[in-house]
């Protein structure tokens, strides 16, 4: 191979040197919210923190499965005698005796109330299996063992019929859906077969696989389903979207929306598994209706592989054309993907990626999905954005290389300002920055660019990037404040905190906004009760919450007036409501006259009140179509490897990140370190194999599934850079629970390039793709 | 089902289960310690993990009939304050996040520190990787094990 020149820090196109540090740090103040530690943190460790299969329901029973083991086919009979006559049960469910659930809810996009479907059926409602592992009986007994017992007892007889297992299985079947959501998926700009033509031009063809991957939070799906007589039921369910788990059971057993209750004021994890409404949870609720008692259902590991979505496996060919001095002349992204055959769940890893990474005249962006009889897949950390960017930041790399030029450097030649389909400027867009404060902290200049070039004594050392990326969501939600006359106030909304910090966050916005001091704040979640709260995905929460929370101040503030400027006694008496405002913490006044004002307790206290309530109403957020809001970082990895047992170690990540403004530090990165471990995982160990006889997964159980564990985890060194993005919000967040994935496996695959001089193509990297 | 005798937390308890019930469920929902989780019931993520005179061992292993005449201690046992040195640190470093792994991670560690007061990050390592965190917690909680180890000494002095 020809000596590539050593890397030194590129002086790339549009390159602008970073602030100096004392400005840097005066703007970087307004960005970053104070480190509070978390606010559930001492429930957390004295396992005081009630999880949703915790709650103590008297005389509650156990719901226990029976799966299918033929990945398609009919039920031709069950056989449930032996299982109903066994010790302790109450109730065997089939499609035989389950009586039918109601309807659906009409579906709609985005962020509304409807509630997640994806697997698209009701279960026990007919003889048709789809894939291995559903869910053909339900056993419902007063102890746990029993109903498990009882459930080894069912017989079930079937007539098989020929399953789709493989793309190629299913390869007439094949889709190109037009779009994904509202998200077109199927782009083109430009003429990129010219490009890719263009004998002047350098080329890089390469095909890259991701496997299926399974969530796996360590709080398995569970659910525990309580009737009031027939009309009312409440569930205590771990999920992402209490007020989409409500209005689905509402439809599916015909009840008023009021008289269905989901509670979860915690959840061990979800990563997207815990979004949708699987099928356990109407099972539990369909359980507990006909045995007539409460039944706790616990979703087994081994059916957290089959019952609650992974992230489907994805083969993605990327076509890039580059001039010899780095300028991408045409991007061909063309992805393959499956979903099942009971549900329209894409992965969309082109148009999230390829579709807004980089400035290119010519972009293609293909996406076929094949339905094969494997359960339903679902959104897992970054869906698209994840694999997408593996991809297409591999591909870059094997570009750079190919050119000679510095990784950075091409990047950095190939900046988007603007956004490369849509055309409007990015929004607080500072990737730049992201990728020279990483190189900094890094040592990135210091970088060998020639594989197998760096050494730590028998080691190879390899120092790999890559991009992240994700896009700023935003939906609706509203929230209701009390503020009572001792200054303390509490505020509520229908969100979650999945272990991203949502309790703090929320309490240091509310804080902020309403003009309490943190202490004074208690922020409530989880409970369908509450004002409407949107699914807990797509990095939404902490915007949208906020913005919310925002709007219901102002509300505050505005009630608050109205009492002053009634009452003769307050230096506001007779004033306008419209010219008031908070002026300061605890007090509103005039907004050009700050010397009349009047803080909120003494107001309260002559208008006689303990408190004052008010709520904010759900919106649909308001979109800006002039701009284009995505957040934006940069990886910088290094790995080590033994050449003759090639394990590889990543011994140091940094992770600058460009996400607008960051709430609560602390929060922040670790959601950042989180993305990043779960990454590491993507790309060296996670892995869930399927029999191709029978579709169903071999791996399931965390022996055999590889979750990073300490030992795979460096030191991570996350830090932020931008300015809050208040074009797209009042709060200035754009969220973060999923770009520090994004990227990261490729960085890994880079690194590990570079140590070995060896690419490898398919995820995950094991020794034995090395030796 | 049997009636067995056990104590937990110091108190002496008397139940009535199934002889191969793991001690786990009797924990969590015999005697309503839910701070005690289940996450995989083969014994490799760590999430039930108590202590059995300062040594950590996984609940989901034990089933009642070995568990009968033992005493167990289990995270709401180590207080119910959060002032266990394990808990402090623990809280200090801000190592939680969806906080479902962190019971049996703190009891995993208190088992370490029991056997080595001034861990090595290899000790640590090779003794906290067999739980599994899927919030990826790692980094914190190396850190959170060394100020543990030091408040311990502190409190020895």
């Amino acid at each position: 191979m020809a000596k590539i020149p050593s890397g030194k820090l590129p002086d790339g196109a549009g390159w602008q040197p970073a602030l100096p540090k004392a400005e840097r740090d005066t703007v970087m103040s307004a960005t970053i919210g104070p480190a509070r530690s978390r606010v559930d943190g001492r429930l957390k460790v004295t396992g005081a923190a009630k999880y949703s299969v915790e709650f103590e329901v008297p005389e509650c029973a156990y719901g226990w499965t029976v799966e299918s083991n033929i990945a398609k086919g009919k039920i031709t009979a069950i056989d449930a005698k032996a299982a109903q006559g066994a010790p302790g049960v109450l109730a065997v469910l089939t499609h035989l005796n389950t009586p039918k659930f109601k309807s659906a809810p009409k579906k709609e996009g985005g962020g509304g109330g409807s509630g997640i479907r994806n697997e698209e059926r009701f279960p026990l409602n007919d003889d048709e299996v789809h894939y291995a592992g559903q869910y053909v009986a339900l056993v419902v007994a007063k102890t746990i063992e029993q109903a498990r017992h009882a459930a080894s007892l069912v017989l079930v007889s079937y007539a098989p019929e020929e399953p789709l297992l493989t793309m190629e299985a299913a390869e007439h079947k094949a889709e190109k859906p037009k779009k994904n959501n509202d998200e077109h998926v199927q782009i083109k700009k430009g003429d990129v077969e010219a490009a890719l033509k263009d004998a002047s031009l350098v080329k890089i063809e390469q095909t890259y696989i991701t496997p299926t991957e399974t969530h796996n939070p360590i709080e398995m799906s569970g659910t525990i389903a309580v009737w009031e007589g027939d009309q009312k039921l409440t569930l205590y369910d771990a999920t992402q979207f209490v007020k989409g788990v409500q209005n689905i059971l509402a439809h599916a057993f015909g009840l008023e929306l009021e008289n269905v209750r989901i509670i979860c004021p915690f959840v061990g994890g979800a990563f997207g598994c815990k979004g949708a409404v699987w099928m356990h949870v109407l099972l539990a609720a369909m359980g507990a209706k006909v045995a007539g008692v409460p039944v706790k259902m616990h979703v087994t590991r081994r059916n957290m592989f089959v019952g609650a979505g992974h992230r489907t496996p994805t083969r993605q060919t990327l076509s890039l054309a580059a001039t010899r001095d780095g300028k991408l002349q045409a991007i061909q992204h063309v992805s393959e993907t499956l979903t099942s055959t009971v549900g329209q769940f894409t992965e969309s890893c082109g148009a999230r990626s390829t579709g807004v990474m980089y400035e290119s005249p010519a972009i293609r962006v293909e996406e076929t999905v094949f339905p094969v009889n494997v359960s339903t897949p679902t959104f897992m950390r970054a869906p698209g954005e994840c694999p997408g960017t593996y991809a297409l930041e591999c591909a870059l790399d094997e570009l750079a290389i190919a050119l000679k030029i510095d990784p950075v450097a091409l990047r950095l030649a190939n900046h988007a300002d603007n956004h490369p389909i849509k055309n409007v400027p990015f929004s607080a867009k500072h990737l730049k920055e992201a990728y020279q404060l990483g190189a900094e902290k890094f040592g990135w200049a210091k970088r060998n660019p020639e594989p197998r070039s760096m050494r730590d004594g028998d080691l190879l050392v390899g120092w790999g990037m890559a991009t992240a990326t994700y896009p700023a969501h935003k939906m609706s939600a509203a929230a209701k404040v009390q503020l009572r006359a001792n200054n303390t106030a509490t505020v509520q909304c229908a969100t979650h905190d999945l272990g991203t910090g949502a309790y703090t966050a929320f309490t240091q916005i509310s804080s902020e906004q309403l003009g309490l001091p943190f202490e004074n704040i208690t922020f409530e979640l989880g409970k369908s009760d509450f004002p409407f709260g949107p699914v807990a995905g797509g990095s939404n929460s902490t915007g949208t919450v906020g913005t919310a929370i925002h709007e219901v101040a102002g509300l505050l503030h505005k009630a608050l007036a109205e009492l002053a400027v009634k009452d003769s006694k307050s230096p506001l008496f007779n004033l306008k409501t419209d010219d008031i405002a908070m002026v300061a913490p605890g007090r509103i006044g005039l907004k050009n006259d700050t010397t009349k004002s009047d803080a909120y307790a003494d107001i309260l206290k002559r208008a006689g009140k303990d408190s004052l309530e008010v709520q904010s109403e759900q919106k649909p957020p308001e979109e800006n179509k002039k701009l284009a809001f995505q957040s934006w970082g940069a990886h910088f990895c290094e790995v080590k490897i033994d050449p003759l047992l090639p394990r590889v170690q990543v011994t140091r990540v940094v992770s600058v990140m460009n996400c607008g403004r960051i709430v609560s530090a602390k929060t922040a990165r670790s959601q950042i370190m989180g993305g990043v471990v779960m990454g590491i995982g993507m790309a060296l160990t996670e892995e869930t194999s399927y029999d191709p006889g029978t579709g169903l997964p071999v791996t399931r159980n965390l022996a055999d599934y590889h979750v990073p564990t300490n030992a795979d985890v460096p030191e991570i060194d996350v830090a932020f850079v931008g300015e809050p993005d208040f074009a797209f919000n009042p709060i200035g967040a754009r969220g973060m629970g999923e770009i520090g994935i994004t990227g990261i496996a490729a960085a890994i695959a880079n690194a590990v390039y570079h140590a070995t001089g060896k690419r490898i193509r398919d995820l995950p990297i094991t020794q034995d793709k090395l030796i | 089902m049997s009636e067995i005798g056990l104590t937990v937390n110091a108190r002496k308890r008397v139940v009535n289960v199934d002889d191969d019930m793991p001690l786990v469920w009797i924990l969590r929902d015999t005697l309503a310690l839910t701070g005690t989780k289940f996450g995989c019931g083969v014994g490799v993520c760590g999430s039930c993990t108590v202590l059995e005179n300062g040594k950590a061992v996984r609940s989901c292993q034990i089933p009642a009939s070995e568990a009968k005449e033992r005493a167990f201690v289990t995270i709401e046992g180590l207080s119910l304050d959060a002032s266990h040195p394990c808990q402090r640190a623990w809280l200090e470093e801000d190592v939680a996040q969806c906080g479902f792994c962190q019971p049996g991670m703190i009891l995993t560690a208190c088992g370490l520190l029991r056997d080595h007061p001034n861990p090595t990050d290899e000790e640590i390592n090779t003794v906290m990787s067999d739980s599994v965190c899927r919030c990826g917690t790692y980094p914190r909680m190396r850190k959170a094990i060394r100020r543990a180890a030091a408040l311990l000494r502190e409190q020895k002095r």
